[in-house]
């Protein structure tokens, strides 16, 4: 039986999207971390160049494939790693959607945060959903909240980073697509 | 705007960055600093494994026996203050740890399952446990 998928443009985007994201997530995930729980995220790079460039829904698409698909292939899938990715990415997407809310609403995008202030947005609320599971359903601890700063210092100077490269991508892929003749091309 | 390099940081962007940081640096003040100037201890508060914690008060002297998940714990109180004196874990610790003194100390034995800490009346970091 031979089935006829049609798949449109956004949908090969998505994937090529996604392809990459998990690519880095899981060559990312071979080194080891210096503490538990830090990691460069440069995953989110992916994730975040997503969301400025196509939008929320496409970014939701993107990071959900990402955390599905690289705890399959890394074999924690619903194990607690896993839980902690998914509600990392989902809060990190739902806090960086109500920031652009405004400036979407009352079309002020063009004042809207570059790639580095949505990039720390998103590390640190990441960072905050991850710790706030962990100590919610595995260590209900108060002692583990000593650990908090140190975990968020971290945040926010690999949030600066990943922002610094997700700012550099844009502007060579808006340089790249400025050039007449890859205009004709696409 | 502010340009380093080939970095450009809009003004947007600052305003964020410099209220992460102070986010951060307030976060540190209130879990690490805020902790022993709130407050004189007051009561201890022992825990074995996922039980209801048990409360004692550091007026009163006193020698605590438990039986933990490996075998006797006997914890002392004396002067406001509170050890362990007797585990019966292999490395012992929790033993060599010493006093606890201040309000938010903790100490605990791990392979016996038990840990303390001591709680003053007016420490911010209760209010988050309690709030479980």
């Amino acid at each position: 039986m031979k089935r006829h998928f049609t798949t449109t443009h956004e949908d090969h985007r998505i994937a090529l999207l996604a392809a990459l994201a998990i690519s880095i997530h899981i060559i990312e995930s071979a080194f080891p971390s210096p503490l538990p729980g830090v990691k460069p995220g440069l995953a989110n790079v992916i994730t975040l160049f997503t969301f400025i460039r196509y939008g929320w829904q496409t970014a939701l698409q993107v990071s959900l494939l990402r955390v599905v698909i690289s705890s399959l292939l890394l074999g924690t899938f619903l194990s607690p790693t896993f839980l902690l990715s998914l509600s990392g990415a989902l809060f990190s997407l739902g806090c960086l959607t109500l920031l652009q809310w405004p400036f979407r609403y009352f079309s002020l995008l063009y004042y809207q945060p570059g790639a580095i202030g949505y990039a720390l947005i998103a590390s640190i609320s990441h960072m905050s959903a991850q710790f706030l599971a962990a100590w919610y359903f595995f260590i209900p601890h108060p002692g583990l909240f000593k650990l908090f700063p140190i975990l968020i210092t971290f945040a926010v100077i690999l949030g600066l980073v990943s922002g610094i490269i997700t700012q550099l991508l844009l502007r060579r892929i808006y340089d790249k697509l400025a050039k007449p003749s890859c205009r004709q091309a696409s | 705007m502010l340009s380093i390099g080939k970095v450009q940081f809009a003004t947007s962007d600052l305003i964020i960055l410099f209220s992460s940081i102070i986010f951060t640096v307030w976060l540190y003040n209130v879990l690490w600093f805020a902790n022993g100037q709130t407050g004189e201890a007051e009561i201890l508060v022992v825990q074995y494994a996922n039980n209801m914690p048990l409360e004692y008060s550091l007026q009163e002297e006193q020698l605590i026996s438990i039986e933990g998940a490996i075998g006797n714990t006997i914890i002392e109180i004396k002067q406001g203050k509170a050890r362990f004196i007797h585990s019966a874990c292999r490395n012992k610790f929790c033993v060599f740890h010493g006093w606890l003194t201040i309000a938010g100390d903790t100490t605990a034995c791990l392979p016996n399952r038990i840990s303390i800490s001591l709680k003053g009346s007016l420490t911010d970091f209760d209010a988050i446990a309690g709030a479980q």
